[in-house]
């Protein structure tokens, strides 16, 4: 027997060498290909991460709840002076909450005084989180709404508050979000009250730091930062967070939305800002077209 | 034992397969959507390095191409680089298999830390080339070190836990003859 085998390996060893440099080569292809034309790669990517984990989503909720109780089960401990901070907290809270009521109602009646319409169109889905990426070099989460609800590539996603990302790679029933932490995640963005127009742009830390800035004057910490919507793939006006100091003196971004619990999403459905498509025209008294031959067939 | 070799083998090519998709499964829990400041071991890659030099015949090399491929789509790695280099480092440490059987666990742990190291390496090298985005370098430092270090627990488990363990003489192989 032993016999045997030793002459079935003289010809399995070379069938097995070449396999592996066909195998070898097939991968060496698919990374070629990827870095060639991505996009096509990723839609199939997408596709896979679409028909793998939406099947193991029956386990997937019930370990990630068990776990986050288990996470839940520390902060137990600190009950008691988490109740009395929460306390403190919520006196403050009372008085913001009576000042914004209060502005709230201005801004009621600022708005209907100046007839101002609010976009209708900027409406939302909510997804539920499936799975994150994976992965400690990226930063993205999947959703449970996909092409069949309709999810544009682009989009942009929020929590409750803040932007967390943007939708890239819409898969049937899934779609992924790309955080605002992840590296290759840029937006355009406004700080307010300054105005200046910046791009906040993700490096894989908690806090993107802000890029392009004007003058860095001009902006303090605390200084809100909303999506400017520049280059129409973003809506604009949506709350990013507050600016911030890094101990290195570089100018980031707080992120408003709660990066600890994302659970449940909202995709915003955004069609495009309408372009302005015709030329520059002379603003006069609305002429009729040839007047000299309306003219002539007046007097007939 | 009542199966025959054969049906042992087919087992065990499964249960690797469903070892994978056990350790992907975690990793795409959302449970840290924040990003984080250490990484933990590549499981994967040390799980297929350890099976390689036990078993090479439980993890043939289109189950682990086919595999490592599926945790480059799913973990939004580019895909087939990793996979490539994992398959040739697994492939080459199977070749070394026969050699390392007689030497010491000391023996097999660096000559694994050697291909990790070289696993990275080129990784990094080929993203470097390609101009693609490269990992943070201090992550994928981490992440190798770890995996280097948490080597003799996935032996461990390996050995103890699934009962996987090296050929002795007087094994019987796939085909039923003796190693």
């Amino acid at each position: 027997m032993a016999k045997d085998r030793t002459s079935s390996n003289e010809y399995t060893g070379p069938v097995r060498r070449l396999l592996l440099s066909v195998i070898v080569l097939c991968l060496l292809a698919t990374f070629l290909v990827w870095r060639i034309d991505s996009p096509r790669v990723e839609r199939f990517r997408a596709q896979i991460t679409d028909k793998f984990v939406p099947s193991l989503d029956w386990a997937m909720a019930p370990v990630t709840g068990a776990i986050n109780l288990l996470k839940d089960f520390q902060s137990y401990q600190r009950l008691a002076e988490q109740n009395s901070e929460l306390r403190s907290e919520l006196r403050r809270m009372q008085a913001w909450k009576e000042a914004a009521l209060q502005l709230e109602q201005e801004n009621a009646r600022l708005l209907d005084l100046n007839n101002v319409r609010l976009d209708p169109r900027l409406t939302y889905i909510t997804g539920v989180v499936l799975a994150d990426s994976g992965s400690p070099f990226r930063q993205s989460v999947l959703l449970n709404v996909g092409a069949r609800d309709g999810v544009v590539d682009g989009w942009a996603t929020m929590d409750g508050i803040g932007v967390v990302g943007r939708i890239s790679g819409v898969g049937e029933n899934t779609a992924r979000v790309i955080l605002l932490t992840d590296a290759s995640s840029r937006i355009p963005a406004v700080i307010q009250p300054s105005g200046q127009r910046v791009i906040v742009s993700g490096d894989n830390s908690a806090a993107p730091p802000i890029e392009f800035l004007e003058d860095s004057d001009l902006v303090r910490p605390g200084h809100r930062v909303v999506s400017s919507g520049d280059g129409g793939v973003f809506p604009a006006g949506l709350l990013i967070g507050q600016v911030a100091l890094d101990p290195a003196g570089k100018l980031r971004v707080r992120l408003a939305a709660d990066y600890q619990r994302l659970e449940f999403l909202r995709v915003l459905r955004h069609h495009g800002t309408d372009p302005v498509s015709d030329t520059a025209r002379i603003i006069g008294p609305q002429l009729p077209p040839q007047p000299v031959v309306a003219q002539e067939e007046v007097s007939q | 034992m009542s199966e025959t070799p054969q049906t042992r083998i087919w087992s065990m090519r499964i249960a690797f397969a469903f070892l994978v998709c056990v350790i992907l499964f975690f990793h795409l829990l959302p449970l840290e959507t924040t990003p984080r400041r250490w990484v933990g071991p590549d499981l994967l890659l040390a799980f297929a390095c350890a099976w390689s030099l036990r078993r090479p015949e439980y993890v043939p090399s289109l189950a682990l191409a086919a595999l490592f491929l599926l945790a480059d789509m799913l973990l939004q790695r580019p895909p087939g680089l990793w996979a490539m280099l994992a398959l040739l480092g697994c492939e080459s440490l199977k070749r070394r298999a026969r050699g390392l059987r007689d030497t010491g666990f000391a023996g097999e742990w660096l000559s694994v830390c050697i291909v990790v190291a070289a696993i990275t390496i080129g990784y990094r090298a080929g993203l470097m080339i390609t101009l693609v985005d490269l990992p943070p370098f201090g992550l994928t430092v981490f992440e190798t070190v770890m995996t280097m270090l948490f080597y003799p627990l996935v032996v461990a488990t390996t050995h103890g836990l699934m009962g996987v363990r090296k050929a002795t003489p007087g094994d019987l192989d796939g085909s039923g003859g003796r190693i």
